[in-house]
């Protein structure tokens, strides 16, 4: 399967590009720590409200600051997905890489749990005070998942490659 | 022997530089750090130039703490890495470039945080926005900040 999965993308428009110019992948690495930091800076502001830290915030007007968790996330996306396109045998290969890609999974997934249970109800909250436990819950798995992302990214360079 | 090099020879060094963990382990300790620090001082930054209608300006000077926080692990973890190659980072013009920028984006956080503390109560009012000298420095502080990654990236390429 993982050579399947290389083949396929070895030769493609997209692959040839990608190592087309030596600036590209730096630029792209760059990319990834700017979308990071926005991703990161954005949800530890919301996740830690919603965990019922920081009460001087207004618990509803946090979502004001979802859109550049989502800037973040899609530009992480975008140039992960060129740095797979790049180098496919490199992460194919790469247990760090794939634990990486079950936690991004993990973290979506309990995005939609928040966009379902808590999104709607969260207006009629007490602005400044304590969060219900499911709320706490899904904070925390959001701040866990996306540390561990964080790590495992930065650690696909040293982690075993299967 | 020059400064730089006696710290390449100390014992932190070798372990940092040598050791199967040390590297790595400063790395990762280094992203958390960026992602808390640069994260949270590019939200505060961004609400000083308008963004969040409804989150008080007042309201995220506790976050800024946290930020410090971030700040203090990179400090730290930074220095770690900076013993284990001393003598190449000292050359590196991209690396005396990213610790300028930060320097610079440090000294724009405590302009930001100590104006907030007294002023920020009253920025929330209708019809009342931020001054425009602190909107300028937020402006320069996103932008050191994106400096210092770009420059922080590059010290493995130029």
């Amino acid at each position: 399967m993982e050579q399947a999965f290389v083949q396929a993308i070895e030769g493609t428009t997209i692959n040839t590009w990608v190592l087309s110019s030596a600036w590209l992948w730096p630029t792209l690495e760059i990319l990834h720590f700017l979308g990071l930091s926005l991703l990161l800076g954005s949800l530890l502001v919301v996740d830690l409200r919603l965990a019922g830290f920081f009460r001087q915030i207004d618990i509803a007007a946090t979502h004001r600051l979802l859109p550049w968790s989502f800037v973040g996330f899609g530009l992480n996306l975008l140039t992960g997905i060129l740095f797979v396109f790049g180098d496919p045998a490199r992460y194919a290969a790469n247990i760090g890489f794939r634990w990486k890609m079950v936690l991004v999974l993990i973290a979506g997934l309990n995005a939609v749990w928040f966009y379902r249970k808590i999104g709607p109800v969260m207006r009629s909250w007490d602005a400044h005070g304590d969060t219900p436990a499911l709320a706490k819950l899904i904070a925390f798995v959001s701040l866990g998942t996306w540390t561990g992302v964080l790590l495992l990214g930065r650690l696909i360079p040293y982690i075993g490659t299967g | 022997m020059s400064m730089f090099e006696w710290l390449e020879n100390t014992p932190l060094a070798i372990w940092v530089g040598e050791s199967l963990w040390g590297y790595p382990l400063m790395l990762s300790l280094h992203v958390i750090g960026l992602a808390i620090v640069v994260g949270i001082f590019a939200m505060r930054d961004l609400k000083l130039l308008g963004s969040f209608d409804g989150v008080a300006h007042g309201s995220l000077i506790g976050l800024v703490k946290l930020g410090w926080i971030g700040f203090v692990i990179n400090a730290l973890s930074g220095a770690a890495l900076f013993t284990s190659q001393a003598t190449t980072f000292v050359a590196s013009t991209p690396f005396l470039l990213k610790i300028g920028s930060i320097f610079a984006a440090a000294m724009c956080a405590a302009v930001i945080q100590s104006r907030s503390r007294d002023e920020a109560a009253g920025w929330d009012a209708p019809g009342v926005s931020v001054p425009g000298s602190l909107r300028v420095i937020a402006a320069a502080s996103l932008t050191l900040w994106v400096s210092a990654i770009v420059s922080g990236r590059l010290i493995a390429y130029l």
